[in-house]
């Protein structure tokens, strides 16, 4: 059977295209989620992409993805630096999870940005290269549940 | 013309296959180096491999990519939590690099959660095994991984 991943994407990324472009890019979210579907399809998996701002319904989702999904990847957005509840969720999914960063977020000038409360619980982390960050995400999920 | 990466792999990395297997893996850097090599060939590519055990070894050479190569793929191994030298090298050569590691070093030892490379480096890549360094190949040169062009 075909593998499904799913790929969430935190606070703040459907602005992507707008805000910061010098830092995120110009393209939007679902240009990426566009990406997502073409890569998938090379690949032979399926992807479901989704976007929320508020931390709760990311929870929630990642409650629901057991059994129904392969795998996640996971754009935390700032999330990624001090929730502890998507951490906690991650880890009770049982799936393997990657996580994914746009920008590189060790060059950034906020140190809060230099440390991810959610990697500890991740099989690993790609961050810097823009919106090929998740494109790679979805290259080594399948890689790994592959083998 | 053929892009030209170099693969370095910082000290005991030469062991990989041989220590610590439950964390790196029971693939030697023989194996990834050609498993690497295999990849470069689709993407069209030209890769050469570096490894040293010894800091100042890695700097001179790191130096030497500039003007040279395209792009660096760069495992430090332990160099990656505390050589500034190589910080200033990566800076130095003014070539594009990608840190990878084999290991997911968030779930690690507390100082390997720093790196002192990364803020130097395009981006970081850690906890795929020896996917990593396969990952890291696609994020130099994949130019069709850029989804603005899909």
């Amino acid at each position: 059977m075909k593998k499904n991943f799913l790929v969430i994407s935190g606070p703040n990324l459907n602005l992507l295209g707008t805000r910061k472009t010098s830092i995120y890019g110009e393209g939007s979210l679902e240009d990426i989620h566009r990406g997502l579907q073409q890569r998938a399809k090379e690949l032979n998996v399926s992807v479901e992409c989704k976007q929320f701002n508020s931390e709760g319904a990311i929870v929630d989702c990642l409650q629901e993805a057991p059994g129904r999904f392969d795998g996640v990847i996971i754009n935390a957005g700032a999330l990624a630096h001090y929730s502890y509840a998507l951490r906690s969720a991650i880890g009770a999914t049982l799936l393997p999870c990657v996580e994914v960063f746009i920008s590189n977020v060790y060059a950034r000038e906020e140190e809060f940005r230099h440390k991810s409360v959610i990697a500890p619980v991740c099989v690993g982390v790609i961050s810097g290269f823009g919106k090929k960050s998740y494109l790679l995400a979805l290259d080594a999920l399948v890689n790994l549940t592959e083998v | 013309m053929r892009k030209r990466i170099a693969v370095i792999h910082g000290p005991n990395l030469n062991m990989l296959g041989k220590r610590e297997v439950g964390i790196y893996g029971g693939k030697t850097m023989e194996d990834i180096n050609a498993t690497v090599a295999a990849e470069a060939l689709k993407l069209d590519v030209t890769v050469e491999f570096y490894q040293s055990n010894t800091e100042g070894e890695l700097v001179t050479f790191i130096q030497q990519c500039r003007g040279r190569v395209d792009g660096i793929l760069l495992n430090a191994g332990a160099y990656t939590h505390y050589s500034v030298a190589l910080r200033d090298a990566i800076s130095a050569a003014q070539v594009p690099t990608v840190e990878a590691h084999i290991s997911n070093i968030y779930k690690r030892e507390a100082f390997r959660h720093i790196s002192m490379i990364a803020p130097v480096c395009i981006g970081q890549i850690c906890g795929f095994g020896a996917f990593s360094y396969i990952v890291g190949l696609r994020a130099l040169i994949e130019d069709r991984l850029d989804p603005w062009l899909v």
